[in-house]
């Protein structure tokens, strides 16, 4: 067999250096923790409970650090490369339907309607959460006790709230709160739903690379 | 090259997780200290805790500008090792081309001046060694040297600015 070496360089012609999309660690790493995040408190924890409420905090940490990330990140990391633009998406959507495919280094226009709508949707969340349950106890850490009463206390306003809403009452604040912090979570999980379906239409029209780039190791 | 920006990629990683745990300590510190000015009002404690809250808050801050300029540079170190690969694609090239070496010489040649001697080559074409080592007297008399030492020679040459690299304090003086 005969082994001939390659000079690459019609590779490296061809090609800029950076056209291939690919995230930094900041990005990748905050997506998944708000992934897991999310599905820690739809899942996992009780509602209510201390421990919702402090991974509902950490996905404040989280969110408030990719935003920070918005402003000074490196460039296919900030705002100013995926702005908010109606036109843009519609533009995009024209793409679509002409077939046309066009490389985007940050979210393309569509994706980057998502991003915002899910951030935003997680600021109500996150919000509407810290009204209900105000600065968390750190109590509860060290008598557990504690996370129990926070516990009944919330299970104790859904059942006057449930009452409320039997009576036709004035419903408290608190129930309002509860009112928009369910429908917030509830209508995020359609734009999650939206999202995944997105990400499978883009890898099937423009192939796995979108996929690849959100996942570790190609920082 | 390629070494030091994958050692600088993973120490990108590490910081970003470090960053995160600190955007974690920093939210539970205004979590705690809203929660006791609630409780208690304000004291000279509380005052410190904030303080210390804040310094977490520009650590934060100060932590993801080091983490963008690691990045960063990381980039510059590929767009710069990509950039020197096309560069010195192009010199063996042009030089193959000048010499007028055959496709089989080429190849042969590209394997010397990646520092494989004879029978490695030979193993690697699946040839004689025979035959690789009079290949390789005929590429050296084209190019007009007489070891590989002196081929790899000629083509860095032309791509090291002596000038360029010499250390700061080893200029001569005025």
């Amino acid at each position: 067999m005969t082994v001939s070496p390659s000079l690459d360089s019609d590779e490296f012609a061809k090609q800029p250096v950076r056209t291939r999309r690919r995230w930094d660690p900041v990005v990748k790493i905050t997506h998944w923790s708000i992934v897991t995040a999310i599905l820690a408190n739809a899942l996992v924890t009780e509602e209510g409970s201390g421990t919702h409420i402090w991974v509902g905090y950490a996905l404040a940490a989280i969110l408030a650090l990719r935003l920070l990330w918005g402003s000074i990140g490196p460039p296919e990391a900030r705002f100013s490369a995926f702005p908010l633009s109606p036109g843009r998406a519609l533009g995009h959507l024209r793409d679509i339907r002409a077939g046309k495919k066009e490389v985007h280094r940050s979210h393309n226009p569509l994706g980057a309607l998502m991003v915002y709508a899910i951030w935003s949707m997680l600021g109500v969340i996150i919000a509407s959460g810290i009204a209900m349950a105000g600065p968390p106890s750190t109590t509860f850490l060290d008598r557990a006790e504690r996370s129990d009463e926070v516990t009944q206390k919330v299970l104790a306003e859904r059942r006057d709230h449930d009452a409320d809403e039997a009576t036709e009452g004035a419903g408290g604040e608190e129930s309002e709160w509860e009112e928009v912090h369910e429908t917030a979570v509830n209508l995020l999980y359609v734009l999650i739903a939206l999202h995944i379906a997105g990400v499978v239409f883009e890898t099937r029209r423009s192939g796995r690379e979108i996929l690849l780039a959100m996942l570790p190791g190609r920082a | 090259m390629q070494q030091r920006r994958r050692a600088l990629e993973r120490r990108a990683v590490a910081t970003t997780f470090l960053v995160i745990l600190q955007a974690l300590a920093t939210i539970f510190f205004i979590a705690d200290v809203a929660g006791d000015i609630g409780d208690d009002g304000w004291s000279i404690h509380l005052l410190v805790e904030t303080g210390a809250t804040v310094a977490l808050i520009a650590g934060v801050v100060f932590g993801a500008l080091q983490l963008r300029w690691l990045i960063l540079r990381a980039r510059l170190d590929e767009t710069g090792v990509a950039t020197a690969r096309g560069a010195m694609a192009d010199l063996i090239r042009q030089r193959f081309l000048d010499w007028q070496l055959t496709g089989a010489e080429a190849d042969v040649a590209l394997f010397a001046l990646k520092g494989f001697d004879a029978a490695e080559i030979a193993r690697l074409r699946g040839a004689a060694s025979g035959t690789i080592r009079a290949q390789l007297a005929r590429i050296y008399a084209k190019a007009d040297v007489h070891s590989q030492v002196g081929l790899m020679a000629l083509m860095v040459e032309d791509l090291v600015d002596g000038v360029a690299i010499k250390p700061a304090e080893a200029k001569p003086l005025a």
